[in-house]
């Protein structure tokens, strides 16, 4: 336990609300290395005094030693927040520089505690961005993922597509700009997909619902705080339950969208630790072949879904091939797989299926 | 030989000053009659011979196919017509026996040199030949230059003088990148500034600019010469550059295994490789990749369309003083001399005291930017009544 005896360390020590839990941690020996680097280091700087990148470069050590995922990252987006920046890269000359009051640093070392249970950093900073958006995260509500933005911008895409004049006209009258798009998402957890679409499509409507109450509440909660509660109709309902009809207050809907569970069930052991621990695996589980919930959205679509209207779906790599075999054993649904997109990764991720006429 | 004659005659910017002042619309007519600095322009020989050119040229080819040729010829015989008739009315004011004739004559006079003013600055107008980047938005890049961790501080504070100039002239300030030294410094960041004329103010903002000042971190009180490097780079539209999304990488912090919901990453950051060119651009302001990756794509599109112009600009090669783009970046523009409370422009050879007052960003900047557009100006018609003259003499 030498090493702790670096004025740094004291400092945190006896600030810390959380040194038993910290104390354990480190008990195991896991930090010592760096606080060797540290005692170098700070034998520089007045002792009492950390700045942002000091502080930064500390937890992150912390975290590599006791093998967080992220180290940096989550070191940077934490010290960070407390600044009242979102990203390390954001922070100024002017906010960087200065020592840290006791109060903050005390507030880093809070949260960096909750990282160090394996906390997901959206979690630990009770917020994140999606699009344009910064959304309140609250456990166990599924955490948005950075492929779900794709999926907002292929929907947006294709809104915009339509509108424009040259569009083939198999709808031949669109109503007018002012009367947008009536959306509806399956499982909507923070509110992520259903606010960034409301907020892009000025003048379309959302019906969302989720199974998970807690996520009823936070996507409410996050429209209020985004000023978009008006547009949007938020319902604790299960896509598999049999009564539909109130999911149609603006009468058909024109694009059913959706991100929902599709991890095969046997891959669910896979998953880290953040994952496992403190998301709601309701909102991941998909069933043995991840359809459960998509077949249930494909059959839903049939009765809800307007003619030439669309699903736009996330999936896994694996699920377009499937979903493709899965309509063509079901003509009486009238969906039709028209498109496929690769996310970022260059996976096949975002599936397009259309209502075709009757 | 024109060029020396434009050097001598621009002494004082009094001269550039009164040129742009014709371009305000709003000023008024009387107001140009009062200009010495247009009796001048106009009394170059060169401008004179390049108005005859014009006419001439004219009337060789009836549709103009010089830019702007048919109409400035136009204003120019306009402008001829109107001279030979104040000159015919003074005669008569002068010489005729009749009084009243001679008083009527004075006012016709007066109104003859209103519009001869008019005209003239018309043609002025035409003369400032109008650039693609004019109506621009753009990417400002700021990098700290010789003298370390004080170079360091220097750029963070033109960083900020920048940022509250965009404030002062309402323009919108996005920071795309901020790279910061340990001790408040900045090592380089980028932003882009978008509004009413922007590129077109802040081009002349391009360049080294050099600070002397005792540093913070100096403990024995010597000045210390620093310097750090703005760069301008206009904004493309999707019509002034395409890319092919094809020849774009884009990196970002990849999960491993099957990404998805399989995995909870918060790495958001974005860099993008231009195959052909090998430039490369990156952000991570942002917490949402996506964010990130419009940011990066803004500027790589910026930095693309600028070595497009200056592949263009390398073409024609010019003497000015005020150069934008590449040859005006290494070019030592501005000093900042602390001791001496003084920012001097070198290109223009304009000072003004008070630096904290300069380096809020507010008028004494703004100022420091118009005298450069003026001559910015005032240079290019020069250029063009020189280029003209010299294929007329060749």
């Amino acid at each position: 336990m030498t090493v702790f005896y670096s004025s740094l360390w004291r400092k945190l020590w006896c600030l810390s609300p959380y040194c038993g839990h910290l104390g354990v941690i480190f008990a195991r020996g896991c930090v010592l290395h760096p606080c060797h680097r540290l005692l170098r280091q700070y034998s520089h700087s007045k002792a009492g005094l950390v700045t942002a990148a000091e502080l930064v470069s500390y937890w992150q050590d912390v975290f590599e030693a006791n093998e967080i995922p992220e180290a940096r990252a989550s070191s940077e987006y934490i010290v960070s927040y407390v600044l009242g920046a979102k990203t390390f890269q954001s922070l100024n000359a002017g906010n960087i520089s200065p020592y840290f009051s006791v109060q903050q640093q005390e507030q880093v070392e809070q949260l960096c505690a909750k990282r160090l249970q394996r906390m997901p950093v959206q979690y630990v900073l009770g917020e994140w961005d999606f699009q344009d958006l910064t959304l309140k995260m609250k456990p166990p509500v599924f955490i948005p993922r950075r492929e779900t933005e794709e999926l907002v911008t292929l929907v947006v895409d294709e809104e915009c597509r339509k509108r424009l004049p040259s569009s083939d006209c198999k709808e031949p009258r669109l109503p007018p700009e002012t009367h947008g798009p009536v959306i509806l998402e399956v499982g909507c957890g923070s509110g992520a997909i259903a606010l960034s679409l409301l907020k892009k499509l000025p003048h379309s409507k959302v019906i969302a619902i989720d199974k998970l109450e807690a996520a009823v509440n936070l996507t409410k909660e996050n429209a209020e705080r985004l000023n978009l509660q008006e547009r949007v109709s938020v319902l604790h309902h299960e896509v598999s339950s049999s009564s539909w009809k109130y999911l149609l207050p603006w009468g058909l809907v024109d694009t059913i969208i959706s991100n929902p569970p599709y991890v095969f069930h046997e891959d669910m052991t896979h998953l880290a630790t953040e994952i496992h621990s403190y998301e709601d695996l309701g909102a991941l589980d998909g069933g043995s072949d991840g359809m459960n919930i998509i077949r249930e959205i494909l059959h839903l679509a049939c009765y809800l879904l307007k003619d030439y209207g669309s699903v736009f779906l996330e999936v896994e790599p694996r699920h377009p091939e499937m979903v493709k075999n899965w309509l063509r054993g079901h003509p009486d649904l009238s969906l039709v797989v028209c498109g496929t997109h690769k996310d970022f990764c260059g996976k096949l991720r975002f599936l397009h299926i259309q209502k075709h006429g009757r | 030989m024109v060029f020396g004659l434009a050097r001598s005659s621009l002494r004082c910017l009094g001269f550039a000053r009164s040129l742009a002042r014709w371009r305000k619309p709003k000023s008024t007519r009387r107001l140009f009659c009062s200009q010495p600095g247009l009796q001048d322009l106009f009394a170059l020989p060169a401008l004179q011979r390049f108005l005859d050119q014009q006419q001439e040229e004219e009337q060789r080819q009836e549709a103009g196919a010089r830019r702007g040729g048919s109409a400035l010829a136009a204003l120019a015989r306009r402008l001829r017509r109107k001279e030979e008739e104040l000159g015919d009315t003074e005669r008569l004011a002068r010489e005729d026996e009749n009084e009243d004739l001679r008083k009527l004559a004075e006012t016709e006079i007066v109104f003859c040199q209103e519009e001869i003013a008019e005209l003239k600055r018309q043609i002025m107008l035409h003369l400032i030949p109008s650039e693609e980047t004019d109506e621009s938005d753009l990417i400002m890049e700021v990098t700290s230059g010789v003298g370390g961790q004080e170079a360091m501080l220097f750029t963070a504070e033109m960083f900020d003088m920048y940022q509250q100039y965009a404030a002062y002239k309402n323009w919108n300030f996005d920071i795309l990148e901020y790279a910061p030294s340990d001790i408040g410094g900045l090592r380089y960041a980028s932003a882009a500034i978008a509004g009413h004329e922007a590129y077109r103010q802040m081009k002349f903002e391009g360049g080294v600019h050099r600070v002397q000042r005792v540093p913070k971190t100096e403990k024995q009180g010597r000045i210390h010469t620093s310097t750090m490097t703005v760069a301008i780079l206009p904004q493309p539209n999707e019509i002034n550059l395409t890319i092919n999304p094809k020849e774009l990488r884009i990196e970002t912090k990849r999960a491993s295994g099957a990404g998805g919901q399989h995995v909870n990453t918060t790495d958001s950051a974005v860099r993008i490789l231009h195959i052909p060119t090998g430039v490369v651009s990156e952000c991570q302001q942002e917490r949402s990749q996506i964010k990130n990756k419009a940011k990066a794509i803004q500027i790589l599109r910026a930095k693309l369309y600028n070595m497009k112009l200056e592949d263009e600009s390398r073409k024609r090669e010019t003497a000015r003083k005020i150069q934008t783009g590449t040859k005006g970046r290494s070019e030592k523009i501005r000093t900042y001399n602390f001791p001496q409370d003084r920012v001097t422009d070198h290109r223009i050879s304009r000072s003004v005291h008070h630096i904290e007052q300069f380096m809020l960003g507010e008028e004494l900047l703004d100022e420091m930017i118009q005298a450069l557009g003026e001559y910015a100006d005032f240079e290019a018609v020069m250029e063009v009544i020189s280029e003209s003259d010299l294929t007329r003499l060749r």
